[in-house]
């Protein structure tokens, strides 16, 4: 089986950390967001992955080049000239799409972190028999985005309403799609938006079935969401392989540390909290709802919360970083500062307080 | 002895590294800070260029923390235009403002230079280059330095010095002190005769003998020892300060402008001053106009051949367009830098303001700032490949590549 994961442009609402690493390579949960749906297509068959990309190309090819290896999975890129938006890019890698075979392929976001139940997902497309399906999940406030108006119980769709200002409906669109071959004859070797064009054209022929995703949803192209995405990822990890998650008396809730990480004595860490490979967290630090990037050192008596920490930057002594405070790559928080809510972009020292949110370049 | 015509002069000009002047971002995400174009163009071409003017010059060397690949192209390009080699020098790591040219003493010497000019690549000031080294012959000493009055207020900033007003002898040399020393400060322009290769080795070997008599204070007594390594020598501190009042070196004042390239927001107030300087030494480098064949011209700009400027447009003063930069009709550029292919749509207003590569500004858009060249937001950036729509205000703000402005903003920073 094929899949394209829609990668498209700069991730310009991530930086500062996507001045660092084009944004399929951040670290979600200690790991290339790219690589946790790169993984779950493996698990359900399929041997080849497209990433339809239009940024930094070389980047990405020298990375995908060691997934390819240790995932035995094949990885190509399909690079966009000019932006096509979110149907365009199936257009441009048909060619790596239809093998002949006549299997249906998976299109992606890759901005959304999810639970992938994709095994369940080809069961229900076989079920229907119809041309394509989605996923959509509920949220409470539908009218921020599109939404998708379908039959509850078949799951057939009648049409998507961007930004209702009415209530038609709680479910949107996840941005998780199973589509036979046969769609990308409908799509246009041009910028075409997939939600007002080609699944418009889909629904009216009563092709196009919604499944509901189970398990949480999240789009994490931005700080705050990619900091709420973690809990609710680690929570979906409590329940699936609770094993993972690390345990013990200076623990609270659900922690993920890597195994080169080292932690001090009398630190207490979580709840909802990322330590990536290499870090140092010295003694006596708290960390609660936040992520630690890789090789960064949090030193003594630090305490952190709501907040990224990227690469191999440090926190100094008894600093305090929190309210979204987001730290680029190789970012040095002096001794006993306090930050609230900084956006600190890459190779930055922080010798005095940030009393409110600002950007410091 | 008057000066032989074999004796060579050898200029050595230092253009730092991309992580350590993070003063100059967003610009500097883009292109390194020495590549950045004042006035039409790169920021290292001015000192290279008025190096141009030393007689006997046999080399210029560029020497910085950048990868070699981001100078190659510049340095065959003005080598060849200038008739001068020219050839940038990765340092491998840190060795200090003096340590980097000692650290490449031997190809600074291989050309048997008479005379070493150490410049910095920041610096926008008329480089009166012939006329220190000709007040540095009639010394003697190990070097002479560009010095310039400033402000007693602002003088803090920088390297303040005390000169004798009949010798020229440097008396005493303090870095950014905290209480007034002298309204006389260091402009970063020097001249050396090949003795300073031998001071800078004596602070190496000094360094590794004595212990530093300084007096500090309890709470730095308390910090782990950071032992300085051997080798980092800087200029201000390690050289010119001990060497004050030792008859080994002296002082040349000029009474032109000096500014220092720090930030964005001084590309533009350097840009208006070398602008100002074609006018007086090349007129003919500079646009004009008067609304029949082409665009009305105001004061000092610049265009590069390239660039379409449309006849009902109004430019300047104080502007500066790139190449293939495309100006529609009824534009008014004040004050403004407008960097490569850029397009610039029907009666848009830019002013004191500095528009990325390849950006476009809608239909009767508005990009505007105070102009206070040192404020934060004193001047509005926009990085590489903004789009900023149609009507749209961007007043006072940061802009980072790749964005669309559909609304207006004001006083923020985009990520």
């Amino acid at each position: 089986m094929k899949a394209l994961i829609l990668v498209g442009g700069f991730g310009t609402r991530l930086r500062p950390l996507t001045l660092s690493f084009p944004k399929p390579l951040v670290d979600f949960a200690n790991k290339p967001m790219i690589l946790h749906q790169i993984e779950a297509l493996k698990a359900v068959g399929v041997d080849e992955v497209v990433l339809a990309i239009n940024y930094q190309p070389e980047v990405m090819l020298n990375f995908l080049k060691d997934f390819e290896a240790k995932l035995e999975i094949k990885i190509t890129c399909s690079q966009e000239t000019e932006p096509m938006g979110t149907a365009g890019p199936l257009a441009l890698a048909r060619d790596k799409l239809v093998d002949g075979s006549g299997e249906p392929f998976f299109v992606l976001n890759s901005d959304v972190i999810s639970e992938y139940p994709l095994r369940e997902m080809i069961e229900f497309h076989k079920g229907h028999g119809g041309e394509a399906s989605i996923m959509v999940t509920k949220v409470d406030e539908p009218s921020k985005y599109g939404v998708v108006v379908m039959d509850e119980a078949t799951g057939k769709v009648e049409k998507f309403v961007e930004k209702p200002k009415l209530f038609v409906g709680n479910k949107i669109n996840a941005g998780i799609y199973l589509l036979n071959p046969s769609v990308l004859d409908k799509i246009e070797l041009r910028p075409t938006s997939i939600e007002k064009e080609t699944f418009p054209k889909i629904a009216a022929a009563q092709g196009l079935y919604a499944m509901v995703l189970p398990g949480f949803w999240m789009d994490i192209g931005q700080p705050r969401d990619y900091i709420t995405g973690l809990r609710l990822y680690l929570d979906s990890l409590r329940k699936k392989s609770p094993a993972k998650l690390t345990t013990g008396a200076h623990i609270v809730g659900n922690v993920l540390v890597d195994e080169t990480a080292k932690i001090g004595e009398g630190c207490l860490i979580g709840p909802d909290v990322a330590i990536g490979p290499g870090c140092v967290v010295e003694s006596g630090v708290r960390l609660s709802r936040c992520t630690v990037m890789r090789g960064v050192r949090i030193k003594k008596h630090a305490c952190v919360s709501s907040s990224i920490i990227g690469w191999h930057s440090t926190v100094g002594q008894w600093a305090r970083i929190e309210n979204m405070t987001i730290l680029g790559e190789d970012v040095h928080v002096g001794d006993e500062i306090y930050t609230n809510g900084g956006v600190v972009l890459p190779h930055k020292e922080i010798k005095s307080n940030i009393l409110k949110p600002e950007i410091v370049m | 002895m008057g000066s032989s015509t074999e004796e060579k002069v050898v200029a050595v000009i230092l253009v730092g590294g991309p992580t350590k002047g993070t003063r100059f971002r967003p610009l500097s995400l883009n292109i390194p800070k020495p590549l950045f174009p004042i006035a039409g163009q790169p920021m290292v071409h001015h000192p290279i260029s008025a190096c141009k003017r030393i007689p006997n010059l046999a080399q210029v060397y560029l020497v910085g923390f950048y990868e070699e690949r981001e100078f190659a192209l510049y340095v065959s390009a003005i080598s060849n235009e200038l008739k001068v080699p020219v050839r940038y020098l990765k340092e491998d790591k840190p060795h200090g403002s003096a340590g980097g040219l000692y650290h490449f003493r031997n190809l600074i010497m291989e050309d048997n230079p008479s005379h070493i000019f150490l410049l910095n690549c920041d610096v926008c000031c008329s480089f009166p280059l012939p006329e220190m080294l000709e007040s540095h012959r009639k010394h003697g000493g190990i070097g002479t330095l560009l010095v310039i009055k400033v402000s007693p207020e602002s003088a803090n900033q920088f390297g303040e010095l005390v000169a004798d007003p009949v010798t020229n002898e440097l008396l005493h040399y303090t870095e950014k002190p905290e209480t007034f020393v002298s309204d006389r400060i260091n402009c970063g322009v020097y001249v050396f005769t090949p003795e300073i290769f031998t001071a800078i080795r004596d602070v190496s070997t000094q360094r590794n003998d004595t212990v530093t008599l300084r007096r500090v204070s309890s709470y730095e007594a308390l910090q782990p020892a950071t032992r300085i390594p051997a080798d980092f020598v800087r200029l201000d501190q390690d050289i010119l300060s001990p060497l004050a009042g030792k008859k080994q070196l002296y002082t040349y004042e000029t009474m032109d402008f000096w500014e220092q390239i720090k930030s964005p927001g001084m590309s533009l107030r350097c840009s208006e001053l070398y602008l100002s300087q074609f006018r007086l030494t090349s007129p003919q480098v500079l646009a004009s106009g008067d609304g029949t064949k082409s665009a009305i011209v105001i004061g000092d700009v610049y265009i590069h051949p390239s660039a379409k400027v449309h006849p009902t447009a109004k430019i300047g003063p104080n502007v500066s367009i790139s190449a293939n930069a495309r100006v529609g009709p009824g534009v008014r550029l004040i004050s403004c830098i407008i960097l490569d292919d850029v397009e610039i749509m029907e009666n848009a207003v830019v002013t004191n303001a500095i528009v990325g590569w390849k950006s476009s500004i809608g239909r009767w858009s508005r990009v505007q700032a105070e102009g206070v060249y040192n404020a934060k937001l004193g001047v509005t950036i926009l990085g590489e490949s903004v789009a900023v729509e149609d009507e749209v205000v961007v007043t006072s703000s940061i802009v980072l590549p790749n964005k669309t402005l559909n609304v207006s903003v004001q006083d923020e920073i985009i990520l």
